[in-house]
């Protein structure tokens, strides 16, 4: 069974659509980290989930059942950290716990739930003289009552400290271990590159890139750009590149070369430059990271090439002196 | 039980909230001064209990006051959640949009009584141990039909909180029940009367009983009948006997419908 699936889902507010067309699946027992920049539609995704707002075509299930129909029972059974939440100011943390509690009809101790989130010698106090951080580790020990199915985090790491940062990784871990689904949402990176098993990235409410972790490493790992710098960055010397095997593209940066190819070519590269006449100056290689690669998804104008695409963009130059010639 | 869950966080919440004690305080105080005047002057030592509910209590406290506190406790029970986002927290937790409606009915209700009791008794406990005859049954007995009013006045408070999206818009809704139900009910009801007159008397009812009718169907009115039969130790009997059976049918009605309204328009909405 799948834990969250969205189906050709499209939710438009007066004048502005927060989510188009999506279709997302998220299997049981996974970690799954939804990315975008603020404002992509991540918060909308996850309230039609949690049916605070309704779809306006497609359908949400969440833990098999209709996310509207049964909004109840699937709530009963997941742990939800909402963004934007405030508490309610005049009732200690350890009355907030044990609303979840009674809520949620479990038999737990309250003191174990506040002691994981690390609130227990503030669980007497008014919950609303906490510090933000306090604040998203009450709604967690909340969300984390009667050992959920399903886990919705949203932006969980805002107005944490690095420790805090720290306890939510190990306590999404942990929760995974135990079986539990974790689904949450982050414009960090990251805050999801160690725990998830595959991540989403939603750009202007529609999913630009979904895979694993190790999916997108090598969908930029083997984007890797080699700069050489030489004496006199030639026409010949950037063709002579340029024809090397393996080599995707070639840019001038005065007399930098900006090579990208596959990490095995770089030798040969070298070795073009030279037969071509020029002097090395200097080398070095820049590995492309996941987060350019993130910011390319979230910032650029358009969706990265792949590197199955890239190849029709080597052929650009070539396509363009073509032009020139004739 | 869902409901209940929500009803008492909410009731521990508002009873927390500086307005309560405040409340507590000014209805303690009022009920003081109009005791205070009707104090047994010279030799007497019969307290006037009926004439210390009926002159000065009822007009000015209880249909007068009450109202107007009972929307003052209702108008943000959806609406400022919704406003502050402290729902996003509740409605995580598997309550339904019902629950919460008419859990905070039911907390804030409860809360309001309270303050109602506390306020109205603090002085009455004086007046008990003073050496004057105080009709404490009386007494005790009006503060119940008090908080039954204010938990009618806190129904449609929420009712009106439930449906519209701000605090602001709620808070207008309210005053506005307030302003129709005790100030201008009369005059209102006159007009409707004098607009209707021609199909009104094709029905086969008199115009006293659609006066009486509408004399009930207003809340505050519908305590009063029900509160002067108490005191003339008439309820459910003699002869208002029906007035007072169509005024808890009221009161029953505007307990109910207005949250139910609410609640309707709140279900279908995007949080």
């Amino acid at each position: 069974m799948t834990a969250i699936e969205l189906r050709g889902v499209t939710k438009e507010f007066p004048g502005v659509t927060a989510v188009s067309d999506l279709d997302l699946t998220v299997e049981e027992g996974e970690v799954y980290g939804f990315l975008g920049p603020n404002g992509a539609g991540k918060s909308t995704t996850i309230d039609m989930v949690l049916d605070f707002v309704r779809p306006s075509e497609g359908t949400v299930t969440v833990l098999g059942r209709d996310a509207t129909v049964d909004s109840v029972e699937i709530r009963r059974r997941t742990g939800v950290l909402p963004d934007g939440f405030s508490v309610y100011e005049r009732l200690s943390g350890r009355k907030h716990v044990e609303f979840a509690i009674e809520s949620k009809e479990v038999d737990v101790d309250p003191d174990a739930v506040l002691e994981r989130v690390g609130l227990l010698d503030d669980a007497d106090r008014k919950a609303g003289g906490y510090s933000k951080g306090m604040r998203q580790r009450l709604a967690l020990g909340m969300a984390l009552v009667g050992e959920p199915d399903l886990l919705i985090l949203d932006e969980p790491s805002s107005g944490l400290d690095p420790a805090g940062v720290k306890d939510m990784r190990e306590i999404v871990t942990a929760e995974a271990d135990r079986g539990a689904t974790v689904f949450f949402s982050s414009h960090v990176l990251a805050q999801v590159e160690a725990v998830c098993d595959r991540v989403g990235i939603l750009r202007a409410g529609e999913l630009v890139a979904e895979d694993s972790i190790e999916g997108l490493r090598e969908a930029v790992g083997d984007g890797e750009t080699l700069e050489v710098t030489v004496d006199a960055a030639t026409d010949d010397v950037l063709d002579a590149v340029r024809a090397v095997e393996g080599v995707d593209r070639v840019d001038a940066d005065g007399d930098t070369l900006l090579v990208s190819c596959d990490p095995g070519v770089k030798t040969r590269v070298i070795a073009a430059v030279e037969d071509a006449g020029a002097v090395v100056d200097d080398f070095h290689t820049s590995e492309a990271s996941l987060e350019d690669l993130f910011l390319a998804y979230t910032e650029g104008e358009g969706t990265p090439t792949r590197r199955e695409d890239a190849g029709t963009t080597t052929d650009e130059p070539a396509a363009r002196s073509e032009e020139v010639d004739g | 039980m869902s409901l209940l869950a929500v009803a008492n966080k909410d009731f521990q919440d508002t009873v927390r909230s500086r307005g309560m004690a405040l409340l507590v305080a000014l209805f303690s105080l009022l009920v003081a001064v109009f005791a205070y005047v009707v104090r047994p002057q010279g030799q007497a030592d019969q307290f006037a209990t009926e004439l210390l509910l009926s002159a000065f209590v009822g007009p000015v406290l209880v249909t007068g006051l009450v109202p107007l506190v009972g929307v003052v406790v209702g108008y943000n029970a959806v609406s400022g959640e919704r406003e502050s986002g402290s729902l996003k927290l509740l409605l995580s937790l598997p309550h339904s949009r019902a629950d919460v409606v008419f859990g905070k009915v039911l907390g804030r209700g409860a809360a309001l009584a309270l303050a109602t009791f506390a306020g109205f008794l603090l002085p009455a406990l004086v007046l008990i141990v003073v050496p004057v005859t105080f009709n404490a049954g009386s007494f005790l007995g009006y503060t119940v039909f008090a908080a039954a009013l204010g938990v009618v006045f806190v129904a449609i408070a929420v009712g009106c909180s439930a449906a519209v999206a701000t605090r602001q818009r709620a808070l207008i809704a309210g005053i506005g029940v307030y302003v129709l139900f005790v100030l201008l009910w009369g005059l209102f009801t006159g007009r409707v009367i004098g607009a209707f007159s021609g199909p009104i008397e094709a029905l086969p009812v008199s115009m006293a009983q659609i006066r009486t009718f509408l004399d009930v169907a207003n809340p505050t009115s519908g305590i009063e009948v029900l509160a002067n039969g108490f005191l003339a130790d008439q309820l459910f009997s003699g002869e208002s006997a029906n007035q007072q059976v169509s005024a808890v049918a009221m009161l029953v009605f505007w307990t109910l419908a207005p949250p139910l309204a609410g609640l309707l328009k709140f279900d279908r909405d995007d949080l």
